[in-house]
């Protein structure tokens, strides 16, 4: 925090600036090394939020996907419901299902990658 | 068949030699042979692993199983498809930083153990091996419809040409074949479902109904194999040939019972009859063929643990699928590995929306494969029966060319991968040991897969997948994304699921376990198996922590830290990949 006379009898309260003198200096690359006691923390964080986003995911899939067979057997009459003639299983299973699919990956893709220029961003911010 | 479907299959046999043939002249290290060059765009690779992955299972297969076991059959494509869904979120990235070539690489280096090499080795022949019985299966089949030779013609042929082309020129030229074998298979299944779609006069209703599969039009059936069925009501056919031990020529009356065949009889059933089913078929009516429940021996005890069993299989077997982890290691970085997975999901989504089509318009209008059992072939066989002259003819190549096309680039991947690991794993890794390990593979391969004619071709598949996901995924999972997986209950995971799930798959190969829950816990045993496998593999790290592996955090960093942002690595960590392979090329 720096206290700026801008005006006599007036000060202007600052929030400090990126890399001040005398703070740490912000971390950037060459500190992503497990002999550097900040670089493991860098990590360890990079890496929990990569499988926060994993297991999100996951759960997802489990939700969409995985609990078809056990909506299918507590409302049997989902499955003898039609459309236009054809059994809504086979709609679900022989079609609809993969679009879900291919929106998920895809929605992991972006965000994953949006993870990684985030720490890099961290990592690259002029000192 | 005819001459068109021989020249579709032999087209495509030359093509596949020819391109190979063009990689051999520079194929050079064993490095070469194993991963092709490491830079392949992002879409290629991804036709690439989309044509290594679908094989006959998939081409052939799914459609036979929907036909006769109905809508809970899709869960297989359903979980070929979201494997790669789990790759992708759980290893695609990692993996390819780690810059490990194999899943006996990633477990060396991750663990620094030469022995989990080894264990992980034998798992990836058992898998291998496992996946290429189907194929040759697949073959055999494919050749016995379109030019009607004998079983064996089709995976002795097949199996050959495969070992010879591997022996001769490995990976390198088979990058660009599978990415070609991906587009060609997915045109030979897309188009003549598109045509069989607008073509039919089948109504949909039928589908749903309390009864069996009837005879749309009166059709004639021709017996290939002597076949014993059941007729469940009586009827009257014109039949010639051999008919329950007598030779009939004329009409004959059915009655309700069972009644055999002989080899190149025929019978002739009205419209509307009731089709007969082989014995040792399940005879479904529409009602319990349009429940979307997977089925485990004879009968449908247990629809729920049967359904998630294979679920379990087939979402976590694609993550230690040896011939597909191989190919991620073409890919620049980590990110371009998870776009180039991104796209498998969305090329293998694609693929499986077609053979439904088959499975569900041959139920329809072919029942005539109920009696014989062929179930495998309505893919082949369904194009000549719905569509009348030269059309029907050149789809039915068509086909026949996409199948070949799925045997040849899934048992090619197949193959390098087991030699691959025979060769750079347990003997000395130079190339000539590579070609002899292909032979050597190539010919134990096609002596089994004689053997197997009597299995589905899904059922082969989905044991190999319950193998590698009680075995290769909780190895890669836990070594990915867990720091305190020791060496100790590494090895103990790997063992115990391995020897679980192989065990209840012999039983049930050996005829165990047909009926209850018998029949969904050793046929579809990943239920157990996977859960045990898990567990097994944490509580003993838990227990043994003094048998953790160096620098743990430093591999973890090699592991999920971006490519750009990677400075000098920390100093424990080798400065090349852990491998045989790269060690001997100078990789680095």
């Amino acid at each position: 925090m720096t206290l700026d006379p801008i005006r006599p009898g007036r000060q202007v309260v600052q929030a400090p600036s990126v890399g001040a003198a005398g703070a740490r200096p912000l971390p950037d690359v060459s500190d992503l090394s497990t002999d550097n006691p900040y670089g493991v923390v860098l990590i360890t964080g990079l890496i929990r939020a990569q499988l926060g986003l994993t297991i999100g995911f996951a759960a997802l899939t489990i939700a969409v996907i995985g609990s078809l067979p056990i909506i299918a057997a507590l409302f049997p009459s989902v499955v003898h419901a039609t459309v236009h003639g054809l059994p809504v299983p086979l709609l679900v299973l022989g079609g609809g299902i993969y679009p879900v699919l291919v929106v998920l990956g895809w929605g992991y893709v972006h965000l994953a990658e949006r993870l990684e220029r985030r720490f890099a961003e961290l990592l690259s911010r002029p000192t | 068949m005819n001459g068109s479907g021989i020249a579709a299959v032999v087209a495509i046999t030359l093509i596949t030699v020819a391109l190979g043939a063009r990689g051999m002249r520079v194929a050079r290290t064993p490095a070469d042979f194993l991963v092709a060059a490491r830079a392949v765009p992002s879409l290629v690779n991804a036709s690439a692993i989309s044509g290594e992955y679908l094989s006959a299972a998939s081409f052939l297969g799914v459609a036979g199983l929907v036909y006769v076991n109905g809508v809970g059959a899709l869960w297989y494509p359903v979980g070929y498809a979201t494997g790669y869904l789990v790759l992708l979120l759980f290893v695609a990235a990692p993996l390819r930083r780690f810059g490990a070539y194999t899943i006996p690489d990633f477990a060396e280096g991750r663990l620094e153990s030469p022995l989990l090499r080894k264990v992980g080795t034998v798992f990836v022949l058992v898998i291998g091996w496992f996946y290429l019985l189907p194929q040759l299966k697949g073959a055999g089949i494919t050749l016995q419809v379109v030019v009607g030779s004998p079983y064996w013609v089709g995976v002795v042929a097949l199996g050959a040409i495969v070992t010879a082309n591997i022996a001769a020129g490995g990976m390198k030229g088979i990058t660009v074949v599978q990415a070609f074998q991906f587009w060609l298979k997915i045109v030979a299944i897309a188009v003549p479902a598109i045509v069989l779609l607008s073509l039919t006069h089948a109504r949909a209703d039928a589908l749903d109904r309390p009864v069996g599969a009837t005879f749309p039009v009166a059709t004639t059936v021709s017996v290939t194999e002597p076949i014993d069925f059941t007729v469940r009501k009586p009827v009257v056919v014109t039949a010639s040939g051999t008919l329950d031990g007598r030779t009939v020529d004329g009409a004959v009356r059915l009655t309700s019972g069972r009644h055999s065949a002989g080899r190149g009889a025929k019978l002739r059933f009205p419209a509307g009859a009731a089709a007969p089913s082989a014995v040792g078929l399940d005879e479904l009516t529409g009602r319990q063929w349009s429940m979307p429940f997977a089925r485990a021996g004879s009968g449908e005890q247990h629809p729920l643990a049967a359904t998630y069993g294979l679920i379990l299989a087939t979402f976590l077997g694609t993550v230690g699928l040896p011939h597909i982890l191989v190919r991620f290691y073409t890919n620049r970085d980590g990110r371009s590995a998870r776009r180039t997975t991104a796209i498998v999901l969305l090329l293998v989504s694609c693929f499986y929306l077609f053979p439904v089509v088959f499975g569900v318009l041959g139920r329809l209008e072919a029942p005539g494969l109920y009696l014989t059992a062929n179930t495998d072939s309505v893919v082949l066989v369904l194009p000549k029966l719905a569509v009348a002259g030269p059309g029907g003819v050149t789809l039915a190549a068509l086909v026949a060319a996409g199948a070949f096309a799925a045997f040849l680039s899934t048992s090619s991947g197949l193959l390098i991968s087991v030699a691959g690991a025979l060769s750079h794993d347990l003997l000395d890794g130079s190339v000539r040991t590579f070609r002899w390990c292909s032979v050597v593979a190539g010919a134990l391969a096609i002596g089994a897969g004689l053997r197997v004619g009597g299995f589905s071709l899904n059922l082969l598949v989905g044991w190999a997948f319950a193998i590698a996901a009680s075995t290769f995924c909780p190895l890669l999972l836990l070594g990915i994304w867990w720091r305190r997986l020791s060496r100790t209950g590494c090895l103990a995971g790997l063992v115990v699921g391995g020897l679980t799930s192989a065990t209840a798959i012999a039983i049930t190969m050996l005829g165990g376990g047909q009926t209850g829950w018998p029949a969904v816990l050793l046929g579809l045993p990943a239920i157990w198996t996977v859960p045990t496998s898990f567990l097994v593999m944490i509580v003993v790290s838990l227990l043994t922590p003094g048998s953790l592996p160096e620098d743990v955090a430093g591999k973890m960093l090699v592991l999920h830290l971006p490519e750009g942002l990677r400075g000098p690595m920390p100093r424990t960590w080798p400065t090349a990949p852990p491998t045989a392979v790269a060690r001997e090329t100078g990789w680095a």
